[in-house]
């Protein structure tokens, strides 16, 4: 075996490091761009391992026949870099076939030309053999070909060195080390092409690109050692970002500052019926609901109110809150208008709001009374009337205690949601509300054969019940009607009771009591729980010449219903 | 009991609980080097001994070929290891948990070992080049999942086509004798072709006569050494479904078929000596060794798991030694 010259010995620890590198990326594989950094160190390789070939060949064309090899390697760098790039910081939907195959249009054109034997002179103008104290290598005369490589080479690096610039600046100590590393790796090769290409290489003719794949090589090792690269490669947050958009259950629509829709996730199409192809480009005012009232929100800060919006769950009391995208400018991009269904809190606020009045003031006022009537019970024995009132009075809260448990069972978690047919759950309700006065006159008007949700059963049991409860016309007189409209079923319960006290549907209307204006009992805040619960929507009317209209719609079940010809 | 008081459990008044005490070195530690020792980086030294004996018996001179072979060796064996730790659990446990607990400092080292090897092979011509890339190809597909996972990305272009679709690919490891007959040709190769290509020995015709049965010899020889260890782990073959001598014909079944190919193995020096090309001091060596191959496959179900592990590959280091005594 003959001496090595000095640039060989060199190009072998090059060899060497990016052989051991490549290896080490192959082995990763699929992690997010293994496959890619092990072609691009393969490149590194494949050029400094025919460079040696090159170096220690004795006569001009077995240098020529290696040098032509080398283009196979100094094609395939550019390649690997670009797509390592992209896969690893999770652009990797550009990593496709076709973008490969077109990338690697010009590298395949140059190495086919090699692979021709340089027809028409494109990659080398001219070859000499020159003798240095480092070596015996190929001087060339670049072609245009060889000027066009080199420009694309650039470009790719270019290109692929921009995500990874990203990273210098993010947050995670591992990212910043592992873009920095893969960045010198990069650049050193980089710096060796300029200087041999601006002619400031002390060795004319010698391009020490592949000497610095030594160098290349350390770094990417640190990287995969060190840094933890492909191990802890940040290409999952893109996806892992744009993942947590899409499968929000809050609806969340990005508005543009010209006040197009930009973009909305998968719930907002759900909840409102939006088509996503076509909503997109479209003015905000038109698809955003409520947009008029949302776009006033102060993205800086506004304390964010619940907007009643229908939806494909019926009317829902929504929270909305508008952040503006900032870029790294300051300057804000677009808005990002979010909508939080508050229904379940806030019935969940009035349940306790109420039951803590029902406990602070009915039950008390009754039990103060059974307690006063006991006294005199005591003193009078036979006092029939004292006796009458401690039992009205106990049954008063009997009653409130029924009630208190269909409120608590009306939203308990674990009840699946059923599905009836409206005339059974009238006939139902009518039933309940004759047994309290076998006398009063119900009358049934025309009730479409609909699905409806089971809930509705206990909404309509308490109207009709109250209707003839709190009815002081002998008889009392109900009547229930009910009419479907598109997807929504309007049922009305009409009396000629005295009316109800503006003041309990005000409190309805509110949404919450105090302790000096309240309603009494619980009745009709089941009934409006229980419409809620259905994203239904209750108004409340006089009637002529006497009495009260309370009208409740709710959307029908379109759902399959298995249980509702029961 | 809970509330129970701790009392002092020695004379010093401290409780076992909260007492200081030196961690007593740890035994295993130990055997789990020794375990190593005797696995990939011992199979690297009987490597790069093998080619060093086949380099005499070719008469070429002397080359980095039995460096670039141990670290070539050391590597697949390494990762192989690695690849193959939970597999190897049942049969080398040792050796299995360092496989675990430092799977990438030794693949780190596998893959720093082959680029070495590489560099070197560079260094000494594309011959040599190609030639190293030979016992890792054959570990892609002896060891690794790409033969099957390729069989996989084929087979809807084979139902396409023909019967072809219905063919899946194994790993050469789970195919019978042809998972010790790739091991034994891929070494068979490195060994006898790796002094003629670093050395930048053309296989002229002249010498073709001691190549042709100095590799066959090789071969048989390799062969041996990877089924004599599969009658350790013929249970955990077994188990796992990997057909291999001891699993199909049992031990005494092995043993007659191993000394069958000792004997031919025999046959092949005897034809190397008979070309009058080879040297007879490497040949007389590799004839001890060869004796020491009967005797481990004579003794092989009566020596421990540990030395049936390493013994049919020290009848390269016994050759080395002889050939070093007569003085080469």
């Amino acid at each position: 075996m003959t001496a090595l010259s000095p640039l060989s010995v060199a190009l072998l620890v090059a060899v060497t490091v990016g052989s051991s590198a490549a290896i080490l990326a192959w082995r990763e594989r699929p992690e997010p761009g293994a496959t890619w950094l092990a072609v691009l160190l393969a490149g590194q390789v494949w050029w400094a391992t025919f460079l040696v070939f090159e170096l220690e060949a004795a006569t001009l064309p077995a240098k020529a026949l290696w040098y032509d090899v080398q283009w196979v390697g100094v094609v395939a760098i550019p390649v690997g870099w670009l797509f390592f790039a992209l896969a690893y910081t999770g652009y990797d939907r550009y990593v496709t076939p076709f973008s490969v195959g077109i990338v690697s249009v010009i590298p395949a054109a140059t190495v086919a030309v090699a692979a021709a034997g340089d027809p028409g002179n494109l990659l080398a103008v001219d070859h000499v053999v020159r003798e240095t104290a480092v070596g015996t290598f190929l001087d060339v005369v670049p072609g245009p070909l060889y000027y066009i490589i080199a420009g694309y080479t650039y470009l790719l690096g270019a290109v692929g060195s921009v995500p990874l610039l990203q990273l210098i600046r993010d947050e995670a100590r591992p990212f910043r080390g592992q873009s920095a590393a893969l960045l010198v790796g990069t650049a050193a090769p980089w710096a060796g092409s300029v200087a041999y290409i601006s002619g400031a290489i002390p060795v004319p003719g010698l391009d020490p690109t592949p000497l610095v794949f030594g160098v290349s090589g350390v770094a990417y090792l640190l990287a995969l050692s060190r840094f933890r690269l492909l191990t802890l490669a940040p290409a999952p947050r893109r996806r892992a970002r744009q993942l947590v958009f899409e499968q929000l259950h809050d609806p969340v629509f990005v508005v543009g500052t010209e006040g197009l829709l930009v973009d909305l996730n998968e719930c907002a199409a759900e909840t409102f019926g939006i088509d996503r192809r076509t909503a997109i480009g479209e003015s905000a005012a038109a698809v955003v609901p409520r947009y008029d009232a949302v776009s006033d929100l102060d993205a800086e800060g506004d304390k964010p109110r619940a907007i009643p919006i229908v939806g494909r769950d019926g009317q829902r009391p929504y929270e909305v809150t508008v952040r503006d995208v900032v870029d790294d400018h300051d300057r804000t991009t677009a808005r990002v208008i979010t909508f939080h269904d508050v229904g379940a809190y806030l019935g969940q606020q009035q349940r306790l709001n109420v039951l803590n009045r029902v406990f602070r003031h009915d039950v008390r006022t009754e039990t103060n009374l059974i307690k006063g009537y006991a006294e005199q019970l005591r003193s009078d024995p036979t006092d029939e009337r004292a006796l009458s009132v401690i039992e009205r009075s106990a049954g008063r809260m009997l009653e409130l205690s029924e009630r208190t448990r269909t409120a608590g069972e009306l939203f308990d978690p674990t009840e699946e949601s059923e599905s009836v047919r409206l005339p059974r759950i009238v006939d139902g309700a009518v039933a309940d509300a004759r047994s309290i006065d076998p006398d009063a006159r119900i009358e049934i008007g025309e009730v479409p054969r609909v699905a409806v949700p089971a809930v509705l059963e206990v909404v309509l049991e308490n109207l009709c019940s109250n209707a003839v409860r709190h009815n002081d016309a002998e008889p009392p007189w109900v009547r229930v009607d009910a009419a479907v409209e598109g997807d929504w079923v309007e049922v009305t319960v009409g009396d000629d009771g005295p009316g109800i006290d503006p003041a309990e549907y005000d409190v309805l209307d509110r949404g919450s009591e105090t302790p000096l204006r309240h309603g009494s009992g619980i009745g009709l805040w089941i009934v409006k729980w229980g419409v809620d619960h259905l994203g239904g929507r209750i108004s409340f009317a006089e009637r002529e010449p006497r009495g009260t209209v309370v009208t409740v719609s709710v959307p029908v079940d379109r759902s399959d219903v298995p249980n509702a010809g029961r | 009991m809970a509330n129970e008081p701790t009392r002092p459990s020695t004379p010093d008044g401290t409780t076992a609980k909260y007492r200081s005490h030196a961690t007593p070195p740890e035994a295993g530690r130990l055997r789990q080097f020794a375990a190593f020792v005797a696995g990939a980086p011992f199979t690297a030294v009987v490597a790069a001994v093998e080619v060093a004996v086949v380099t005499v018996a070719l008469g070429v001179p002397l080359s980095t070929a039995p460096v670039a072979v141990g670290l070539v060796a050391f590597a697949v064996y390494a990762a192989d290891h690695v690849a193959d730790a939970a597999g190897d659990a049942g049969s080398t446990p040792t050796r299995a948990r360092v496989a675990l607990r430092y799977g990438d400092q030794l693949m780190a080292a596998a893959a720093v070992s082959y680029g070495l090897a590489v560099a070197l092979a560079v260094s000494a011509g594309p011959a040599a080049l190609a030639l190293v890339f030979v016992p890792g190809a054959v570990w892609i597909g002896y060891a690794t999942d790409w033969l099957p996972a390729a069989g996989e990305r084929l087979a809807p272009l084979g139902a396409r086509v023909g019967p072809l679709g219905e063919v899946s690919l194994p790993r050469l490891k789970d195919v019978f004798l042809l998972n010790s007959a790739a091991v034994a040709i891929a070494w068979a190769v490195a060994a006898v072709a790796a002094p003629l290509a670093f050395a930048g020995v053309p296989i002229h015709p002249v010498a073709t006569p001691t190549v042709a049965p100095l590799f066959a010899y090789v071969a048989a020889r390799s062969f041996v050494d990877v089924e004599v260890p599969n009658v350790r782990d013929v249970a955990v073959d077994a188990a796992r479904g990997v057909a291999t001598l001891p699993v199909a014909y049992g031990v005494t079944g092995t043993r007659r078929i191993l000394f069958g190919v000792d004997a031919v193995a025999a046959g092949l020096l005897t034809a190397a000596a008979a070309t009058g090309a080879a040297s007879t001091t490497a040949l007389v060596a590799l004839a001890v060794g060869l004796a020491v191959s009967v005797t481990v496959t004579a003794l092989v179900d009566r020596l421990g798991d540990a030395a049936l592990g390493v013994a049919p590959d020290c009848s390269y280091l016994v050759a080395g030694a002889v050939l070093l005594m007569l003085g080469w």
